[in-house]
């Protein structure tokens, strides 16, 4: 198992700084509004935002329960279609899910009836048509490597813990190797010495990768958005939810857990996302 | 598939439940025989005893599987021919009832059409297809499986449609976000999401063709449990006729209880 301790190292050592490589646009979103149509009418639960992403950013979607901030990340995904505009991800329109957009879904969405390594494989099979099943077989351990299931393979979800069940839900996402990634509140099950490690490992890999990779997250968390991510969208409460900020967040990476917190940036971010998201509730309610 | 954890303690108070379980199903016969010999009592021996029918039954177990011509045999021989009848119409009804509910339960169209078939056919007696099997297949043997297939597969299309129709959006969102194709769809979600749910169905279906293989064997004759019973009555031997209610009844019981158990086998946890 890897210990925090090794993981926090490897960011020690990785040596470059912030800076995204390229220009070129990952996602881009364009004047999208999303309408759902109920029994009591059309209810619209974002409207007419406009979003580009580039290649290699993180980008946290902030904001209340209900906002409409994961509604916003499954027009990328594809899993909600606008109801106005249009989403572009890596230069397609978004038409429905792809492969080149990997989901962590909140609810972890496993397959109850599969093992922990099916579960993966099956995900893994879909998109690698063309590899031998060795080669796929061996995708599936690695990841369940990196998130320390290993040896929880052939156990079923039902006995699994939340918080394994995220991390099974994380390798799964990560097996098939998205260019754009995409987090619905992929950490909020996990105790915070988990959460802490799964930061460090989804850095990893994005190093890994020279930043080939975009990552999407929604989540509630202040502290994990600025820990992890270049650029933090706060949304105003829904219905028909816009964008209210984007706070850029200019801390130098690596970013070590332990110094961050004392940073007088991250101290000003931490305070400027808290005053935007609490601005009409006291603290002292 | 295997259960989270089975802990050791645990076995004792499996051991405790099934004995309880064995001493209620003793009191319950216990009651029904006490039922029986009242009854027999009240009607002076009109409807036979427990006691004679147990002198009946031993008799005719001692020679189970005799063959005396086509009209005379063996009980064990009548029982056999109707299981087989039961589960060879049973099998095609379910290989008509399976892919049935799985188009109705997946798509509003196959829902819409096939829906106002079932509700007609399902409540149709058997015993009011039985003409149409004679003239379909020109052997009461035919229209005796074709009077069961017909008959039992209701409940299996009804499930099996549930089923498919209540997979949650959650698992319907695996197969999109990994690009599933049909294939992997329906072997590694349709499926498996709806197996408790089809093994119900099947438990209910065999259960209708158990009951409705008498009434199929009494007006088919030749050979089966069914035609026993109805051979008894002209034979005036109301003893066999009991002793096959008794069998009927045991096997049905079996019948369900060995579905419940594949049941059983095919459910899985919620995660």
């Amino acid at each position: 198992m890897t210990t925090l301790e090794n993981s926090v190292k490897f960011v020690d050592s990785a040596s470059d700084f912030h800076k995204i490589n390229s220009t070129e646009t990952a996602v881009s979103i364009k004047d999208i509004t999303v309408s759902f149509k109920g029994s009591k009418g059309t209810f619209t639960a974002i409207k007419d935002i406009n979003l580009t992403i580039k290649k290699g950013e993180i980008v946290a979607l902030i904001g209340h329960s209900g906002c409409g901030k994961s509604t916003l990340m499954n027009t990328i995904s594809g899993m909600v279609t606008p109801s106005q505009g249009e989403v572009i991800a890596n230069g397609n329109i978004v038409k429905g899910p792809g492969p080149d957009r990997g989901i962590v879904f909140q609810n972890y969405s496993l397959l109850p009836w599969l093992t922990v390594y099916k579960n993966i494989y099956e995900a893994v099979d879909s998109v690698f048509k063309e590899k031998t099943s060795i080669e796929k077989h061996e995708l599936v351990e690695e990841n369940l490597k990196m998130v320390n299931l290993i040896q929880h393979k052939d156990k079923l979800p039902g006995q699994l813990s939340g918080g394994m069940k995220q991390r099974v839900a994380i390798a799964r996402a990560f097996a098939i190797n998205p260019s754009i990634l995409l987090l619905d509140e992929p950490f909020g099950a996990l105790d915070a010495l988990t959460k802490g490690s799964m930061h460090i490992e989804l850095l990893k890999l994005w190093n890994l990768d020279n930043r080939n990779k975009t990552i999407v997250m929604v989540t509630h968390d202040i502290e994990e958005a600025i820990f992890l991510s270049d650029r933090v969208v706060v949304m105003n409460n829904g219905p028909e939810a816009t964008i209210k900020k984007i706070v850029d967040i200019n801390l130098p990476r690596p970013r070590n857990k332990k110094d961050i917190a004392h940073d007088p940036e991250y101290v000003r971010v931490h305070d400027e996302l808290l005053n935007l998201l609490f601005d009409k509730f006291s603290i002292e309610d | 598939m295997p259960k989270a954890d089975s802990r050791k303690p645990k076995a004792t108070k499996i051991m405790k439940k099934t004995f309880s379980n064995i001493a209620y199903f003793l009191g319950s016969m216990a009651i029904l025989i006490g039922i029986w010999q009242l009854i027999s009592i009240i009607t002076k021996a009109e409807i036979p005893s427990p006691v004679s029918t147990w002198a009946v039954f031993k008799e005719l177990m001692a020679e189970p599987f005799y063959d005396r011509g086509p009209n005379d045999k063996g009980i064990g021989n009548n029982l056999f021919s109707s299981i087989g009848r039961v589960f060879t119409g049973f099998a095609l009804g379910s290989i008509i009832a399976i892919p049935m509910g799985m188009l109705m339960g997946s798509t509003k169209i196959g829902m819409s059409l096939l829906n106002p078939i079932v509700q007609i056919l399902k409540p149709v007696s058997p015993l009011a297809w039985f003409p149409l099997g004679l003239l379909a297949f020109k052997d009461s043997g035919g229209a005796t499986i074709f009077i069961i297939a017909i008959t039992s597969l209701w409940p299996t299309v009804i499930n099996t449609a549930f089923g498919v129709s209540s997979i949650p959006q959650d698992h319907k969102n695996v197969g999109k976000a990994f690009g599933f194709s049909t294939w992997k769809y329906l072997t590694k979600i349709v499926i498996p999401y709806s197996l408790p749910h089809i093994f119900t169905g099947l438990r209910l279906s065999i259960g209708i063709a158990w009951v409705v293989i008498v009434a199929g064997e009494m007006l088919s004759g030749g050979v089966g449990i069914g035609f026993f019973v109805w051979d008894s009555w002209n034979g005036l031997s109301l003893e066999k006729i009991l002793v096959a209610i008794l069998i009927i009844g045991g096997v049905g019981l079996l019948l369900d209880k060995g579905f419940n158990a594949l049941q059983n086998l095919f459910s899985w946890e919620k995660a």
